[in-house]
């Protein structure tokens, strides 16, 4: 546990920059919208600003990735291939506790079940981790209702809390501990812990009384819908809603579907390319000659709320799917964002 | 470049280690026509230290790039003993028309193989019935070889397959060659009459009377159209049958293989991981499959 000021926490920044690509929070002059992105030599990251409009795994499991580069020659008969998705060492510098949450999901998704995903594995293999401990909730956020928030518990590899007069750094793994041995930095004493705690509490009272009251939220809905209890008419009701864009897979944290397509670029040459996918297009189950086997209605359309809410969907994830961001919320145009739905199913279930 | 970079670098081996992401090159050395739209075509690894990493079991499948127009999963109809690699695959979309374009020595990639396999450990003993309509019978070849190579591990070995016509049948020299080994029975029949056909005209369904099918012990392997799917299922239930020895392998949109793109996803089970081969049962209280 340490105790560094802005300058240092900079400094960090700046050094780190030498080696590896850092990411990080930026506010956008013209918008005010916030973006998690690469920082150019002279930025650093901001660590005031608000949760990025789009999640972080944006870095990890890009909306679109080339994996794969070849040229076929026809005429001679001859292929070349060139793997394409080996990285550079990256920093995720600021990082929101609900984006590093998703990132849990998604590394024990692609690395651990039976297979390991070689194109996420080479991505997180030289990723470092800095989390950012919020300091008050925005308009959508709940995770105070999915347990992934204000702070950090886990899974980072220096975890920052503004305190009055500077920054409390904690160290979650190995190569934090490393950062922070090769930098000397100045230990802080045990009573700062408290300071971070008054913190926290400080961020839970801004959130809305039903959120912070309401331990059992989300987990009544989830109860619901493992057991098989909501009624149909709901799930009717919330596909019917839905205008099949997609943008809540896009925007969550832990939605890990892709497709994979090859490109032809010119002549010979091609690439696959590994792009994100949403289980709400009707032609995510399409095959070849247009049979589609999944039925086209609600049954589509509510694919993801089995999958981050039904306890034997999300036990891939070691915990539920929904990292409580509010993303979705946000950008749906009907309405139908995670909380939304978990709001009909618990109103089913008073009633 | 090595063996070990065209695998997954953390390939948890245990005995088998398919190929993951990278696809590894083959070589097109023989096509063959089926039937109108189908082509078989022989394959072998450019790379020969692949070949003894690349050990499938019966029922399993690839996916496979035609260079320039993408990638598709193919179910593989060799056994996995003495047997040629070799793919049959019907032209339905973009990338198989593409395919079917090929000539000898063109080069396709491979991954795989992918999926559980047929449950060969626990049917020993048993009577194999294998239900086929059309090219559904390309995902069961593996199972028939394998079967008729270990003739003594299994009780009466019977073949129902049809066809539209005496031209859509496939694998007939196959046929001829399996029809030599004792003890298996074969029935195949066509949609409707046609000139020189000698054998049985009719749909599939009603070969299970003709074949007079056991159910004690017996297993049924069944892969075809959902209409004929759906009559064979039913007849095997009237006489009898448990759903647990209904065997079938089901097909589904695949991008990865490995269980991670989630396009097969039915219910909790991914057909690439779980499958494809299932019981009727589990098939039934998976929802939305035929």
């Amino acid at each position: 546990m340490y105790l560094l000021t802005t300058q240092d926490i900079n400094d960090l920044a700046r050094e780190l920059q030498k080696t590896h690509a850092v990411y990080g929070p930026q506010v956008n002059a013209q918008t005010g919208q916030v973006f998690f992105d690469l920082l150019a030599e002279s930025e650093l990251p901001d660590l005031d600003a608000a949760i990025p409009s789009m999640p972080v795994k944006e870095i990890l499991f890009p909306q679109m990735e080339r994996i794969l580069k070849y040229s076929y020659d026809a005429q001679a008969q001859r292929v070349t291939l060139e793997k394409q998705y080996g990285e550079k060492p990256k920093v995720l510098f600021g990082l929101r506790p609900c984006d590093l949450a998703g990132i849990q999901c998604l590394d024990r998704f692609f690395l651990g079940q039976e297979f390991v995903d070689d194109v996420y594995l080479a991505h997180r293999r030289q990723s470092l981790l800095i989390t950012n401990t919020c300091t008050r909730p925005w308009d959508q956020c709940f995770c105070v209702c999915t347990h992934t928030g204000p702070a950090a518990d886990e899974g980072f590899d220096l975890d920052l809390t503004r305190l009055d007069d500077g920054y409390l750094v904690q160290v979650g793994s190995e190569k934090g501990q490393a950062l922070a041995d090769a930098h000397g930095w100045k230990t802080a004493e045990h009573r700062r812990l408290a300071e971070k705690a008054a913190v926290v509490d400080r961020c839970v009272e801004r959130f809305p009384d039903q959120a912070k009251d309401n331990k059992a939220w989300i987990s009544r809905a989830m109860n619901r819908i493992t057991t098989g209890f909501v009624k149909h008419e709901i799930w009717e009701y919330i596909g019917q809603q839905c205008f099949e864009c997609g943008a809540c897979s896009f925007v969550c944290p832990s939605c890990s579907c892709f497709n994979i397509e090859d490109v032809t670029l010119c002549g010979d040459s091609c690439e696959r390319l590994r792009t994100r996918d949403s289980c709400s297009f009707s032609g995510y189950t399409r095959m070849a000659g247009d049979h589609n086997p999944r039925a086209p209605v609600e049954d589509r359309r509510n694919k993801r709320f089995f999958c981050k809410l039904s306890y034997t969907q999300s036990k891939k994830y070691l915990r539920p799917g929904c990292v409580g961001c509010g993303r979705c919320q946000l950008v749906c145009p009907g309405d139908i964002g995670l909380p939304n739905v978990v709001q009909y199913i618990r109103r089913e279930t008073t009633e | 470049m090595t063996h070990s970079q065209h695998h997954s670098e953390a390939c948890r081996d245990t005995g088998r280690c398919p190929i993951v992401t990278f696809p590894e090159v083959v070589n097109i050395d023989e096509i063959k026509d089926e039937a109108p739209e189908v082509k078989t075509f022989y394959l072998s690894f450019l790379n020969p230290e692949v070949v003894p990493y690349f050990r499938i079991k019966s029922g399993q499948f690839i996916m496979c790039t035609v260079f320039g127009a993408g990638e598709f999963a193919v179910s593989l109809p060799p056994s996995p003993e003495h047997d040629r690699l070799h793919i049959t695959v019907r032209s339905v979309g973009k990338v198989t028309d593409a395919l079917h374009a090929l000539r000898p020595g063109d080069k396709l990639g491979l991954r795989g193989p992918f999926g559980n396999g047929f449950p060969f450990e626990t049917i020993k003993g048993k009577n194999i019935v294998y239900v086929a309509g059309g090219i559904g019978l390309i995902p069961l070849r593996s199972s028939i070889v394998h079967a008729l190579q270990h003739r003594q591990d299994f009780g009466r070995i019977i073949l129902l397959y049809g066809a539209r016509s005496a031209g859509d049948l496939l694998y007939q020299t196959d046929i001829e060659e399996w029809k030599k080994v004792d003890g298996f029975e074969s029935f195949i029949t066509i949609d409707r009459p046609e000139s020189g056909w000698q054998g049985q005209v009719g749909y599939v369904p009603n070969l299970i009377e003709k074949a007079k099918v056991p159910v004690e012990d017996t297993v049924a392997f069944v892969c075809g159209p959902p209409v004929m799917f759906n009559a064979v299922i039913a007849q095997l239930l009237k006489r009898g049958m448990s759903e647990d020895d209904i065997i079938s392998t089901l097909e589904r949109q695949m991008k990865c293989g490995i269980g991670k793109c989630q396009h097969c996803a039915i219910g909790r089970t991914l057909v690439c991981t779980d499958g494809p081969v299932y019981t009727y049962h589990q098939i039934k209280t998976l929802g939305e499959v035929i």
